[in-house]
């Protein structure tokens, strides 16, 4: 009696995942739902198999930092400097060459050594012509780094003026001095909710976090809720708000979770949130 | 990314935009580990920039950059392997490194979600893998028989054996 319900079991076994995701034809999964009263084990998998497809379907997907766009975009900025220099060092090197030609009617030894001086002309030229350049940068970064700890009226001056990826670094440099109860809180909301690019946005997001001790963060991040249209601040802001347990987010929360224009992901993450804050 | 091909690099931005959460999440989860996850995926692009000239344009971006992928995560494994061989003190390292990672993603889990990442963990990688791609990167059995160098109906039954292996470890208590 038993041995053949273990083999038909063991034979229905291998039906389930496809039977709990409804991709098993018609007769087979009618043979599996005949089964399935008389089986207690291949009901408990059944069970099972559909706690677990759900909850793979809740698992959140991971959100990569930002430093991760950031380094691509450098990297990127890198590669295209690489298209460039091979065209223009080609210019400066013509004139030095002839000059070379024209000392190599001395003699070798000599020769030999004004063209080292020759070589040594056409590095050091090159040289400064990459130099100029790339100097831009090189001037842009160290003022970034220089104002090492600005005045939150500075920094705000600064974010005018600086891109985007200046920005991000002028941000993430301000909160490491920055004690709560700072006005660089206000100049971080302003950023988060008026900057251009949703990268800055998101490395402000960041920066507050770590002041979130101070009661206007909790206070600017709610209100920014109602603000951000970027899929990726609005996952950080709702993430956020969870995390630091703000209940007066709900309202906003729950609008959000309504609004048509947020992508699904967003009002999933929303609706997720409002289940843990109350 | 022909375009990304002949040299106009401002056009791997979109691709960057639009595929970069999707790979990091796919390193993620296989190597179980954020920082991982996020050199892997910078390596992608690097190699994307570096091999554009590789870039057939009749063949999908997506199956290109996914085979990529799964290269670099070859070649980490292997090292991996090879460090693990040559000194077990690494195992060390490894464990600060994910520490740090962890500061700012630690906002997020919830012990729910430790218990299916640690049940993922524990199934053989190959598993893991087709888990990964069919559950969380929305592959396809067309897609992933693709990638893996096999049929649909074989990815099928390979997933559907992964489930049922996850769900042994994941309610084995």
């Amino acid at each position: 009696m038993k041995t053949p319900e273990l083999s038909a079991c063991h034979e229905l076994e291998t039906l389930l995942p496809a039977y709990v995701e409804r991709s098993l034809p018609a007769a087979e999964a009618q043979r599996v739902a005949a089964h399935l009263p008389t089986c207690l084990s291949c009901q408990l998998q059944v069970t099972q198999l559909r706690a677990l497809t759900d909850d793979l379907d809740a698992a959140l997907p991971e959100v990569p930092r930002t430093a991760l766009r950031a380094n691509f975009m450098a990297l990127l900025e890198q590669e295209k400097q690489l298209l460039k220099p091979a065209v223009a060092p080609a210019a400066p090197v013509q004139p030095e060459a002839k000059e070379a030609k024209m000392v190599s009617m001395w003699p070798t030894a000599l020769a030999n050594g004004w063209m080292r001086i020759a070589a040594s002309i056409v590095l050091i030229a090159a040289g400064v012509l990459l130099g100029r350049n790339l100097s831009w940068k090189d001037g842009e970064s160290s003022s970034v780094a220089t104002n090492a700890k600005p005045a939150p009226a500075e920094l705000a001056q600064s974010m005018r003026q600086a891109s985007a990826s200046d920005r991000i670094q002028l941000v993430s440099n301000t909160s490491k001095q920055t004690e709560p109860g700072d006005p660089t809180v206000q100049v971080l909301l302003n950023t988060l909710n008026f900057d251009a690019s949703p990268n800055v946005r998101l490395a402000a997001c960041e920066a507050l976090y770590r002041l979130r001790e101070d009661p206007q963060v909790r206070e600017g991040l709610v209100h920014s809720l109602s603000i951000q249209t970027d899929p990726n601040v609005q996952i950080t802001l709702i993430d956020m708000v969870v995390a630091m347990r703000v209940r007066r987010a709900v309202p906003q929360l729950e609008k959000l979770s309504k609004r048509a224009d947020a992508l699904p992901v967003v009002r999933a993450q929303a609706e997720a949130g409002i289940g843990k804050l109350i | 990314m022909a375009a990304v091909r002949a040299d106009d690099l401002d056009q791997l931005v979109p691709l960057f935009e639009r595929y970069h959460g999707p790979l990091f999440n796919y390193l993620t989860r296989l190597t179980n580990d954020r920082e991982t996850g996020e050199d892997l995926t910078q390596t992608v692009f690097e190699r994307i920039l570096k091999y554009r000239s590789s870039y057939q344009p009749t063949q999908p971006f997506k199956a290109w950059v996914y085979q990529m992928a799964r290269n670099v995560h070859a070649d980490y494994w292997q090292r991996q392997q090879k460090l693990r061989a040559a000194d077990a003190d690494v195992e060390d390292v490894e464990r600060t490194g994910a520490l740090r990672g962890a500061a700012f993603s630690q906002m997020r889990v919830s012990n729910h979600h430790d218990d299916l990442h640690e049940a993922l963990n524990l199934l053989p990688a190959p598993q893991r893998e087709i888990l990964v791609l069919n559950r969380f990167q929305g592959f396809g059995y067309e897609e992933i028989g693709q990638l893996l160098g096999c049929t649909a109906e074989a990815a099928r039954v390979k997933a559907h054996r992964a489930l049922q292996a996850l769900r042994k470890i994941y309610f084995a208590n």
